[in-house]
């Protein structure tokens, strides 16, 4: 069964929410997503984009029970590392479970590491839940490292009001 | 000493910001791995689509260090995007030189990056600490930061150059 990973397009909007759903509630956190494929649109296509995303298409004759074409998404953008410099970061990875294990997720990864190096990027740096066992060993056999365990990095939040209240009282 | 300005980053303080950065990766234990150069901080910050952005804090020349300087903290950020709530400011390094603290001047940086982020309809700031630094931590959970290692689990990680190379050379 071949597929084709491409840059994804507005038109594409709409598929790609409805794979973001999917992989929250596999995160077992879809109550949390509250961004509209409107928004979605609006801030991946516009002149100043403040992410990309690639898509893995199959063939009609493939498409999934529900009719999809469109099976799996990488959603990246670039970040900054004060040590080394350009990086690039993955946010969301996700193959839809009937068309696993044929390489799509990897085939995703390695398109984005692609693009990142030829950006000048030194590095890929992405988040990954301590109990999701089949992604972290995954990532794992690609040489990715756990900063968290060994370096102690603990990631941290302001949002909602406490982020308004500290914005508040800015001078 | 109680006056200083907040003001944005221009490419004359590439040196100040450097600085900076090494003696914030020091007080990290993280020294040796600092490889960013002046050159890639001008071309990275300030080209046409920057990679990141940076406020500096600066005292008047009677108040310099004993170093002999006026650029005194800093702080970088860059724009990052959830695919649950769009838009995200990463606080990605925040200093400010030890001779200069308990003048409010990282609670001023603070308030000010959180001011940027409710005007550009950020949903969020985020930021990694590591899980040892318990001054800084305490310093963000007594404004309102959670900790979403803790909370929900999430474990940061990296893929670095050889297996960047390596996956984006594989099909």
């Amino acid at each position: 069964m071949n597929y084709t990973v491409r840059d994804s397009t507005p038109e594409d909007c709409k598929d790609i929410m409805r794979l973001i759903v999917d992989l929250a509630e596999y995160e077992k956190m879809a109550n949390e997503v509250k961004l509209t494929h409107k928004e979605l649109e609006a801030d991946g296509f516009s002149s100043n984009p403040f992410f990309k995303c690639l898509v893995a298409e199959v063939p009609e004759e493939f498409k999934s029970k529900e009719g999809h074409t469109l099976v799996g998404y990488g959603f990246y953008f670039f970040t900054y590392s004060t040590f080394k410099g350009r990086a690039v970061y993955l946010e969301d990875l996700y193959v839809m479970p009937e068309f696993r294990g044929k390489g799509i997720g990897k085939a995703l990864m390695s398109h984005i590491a692609q693009i990142g190096r030829a950006r000048g990027c030194v590095r890929m740096q992405f988040t990954v839940l301590d109990w999701n066992k089949p992604s972290l060993d995954f990532y794992s056999s690609q040489g990715a490292l756990n900063l968290t365990a060994t370096e102690g990095w603990q990631l941290l939040r302001f949002e909602g009001d406490h982020l308004e209240k500290l914005a508040q009282s800015a001078n | 000493m109680a006056s200083f300005i907040l003001r944005k980053a221009e490419p004359k303080d590439v040196s100040d910001i450097l600085r900076l950065i090494k003696e914030l990766a020091k007080y990290e234990e993280m020294e040796d791995q600092v490889i960013l150069t002046e050159k890639e901080l001008l071309e990275d910050g300030f080209g046409e689509h920057p990679f990141y952005h940076c406020v500096v804090a600066e005292v008047p020349k009677e108040h310099q260090s004993s170093e002999g300087h006026t650029v005194v903290g800093f702080a970088m950020y860059y724009f990052t995007y959830d695919p649950w709530i769009g838009k995200l400011l990463y606080l990605e390094d925040f200093y400010v030189m030890k001779e200069y603290r308990g003048y409010g001047m990282g609670s001023e940086i603070l308030k000010k990056l959180s001011h940027t982020a409710v005007k550009t309809r950020c949903s969020s700031m985020h930021f990694i600490v590591a899980e040892w630094n318990k001054p800084s931590i305490e310093f963000y959970k007594r404004r309102g930061a959670s900790d979403l290692s803790s909370e929900e689990g999430w474990r940061l990680f990296e893929i670095d150059k050889q297996y960047l190379v390596k996956m984006s050379s594989e099909e």
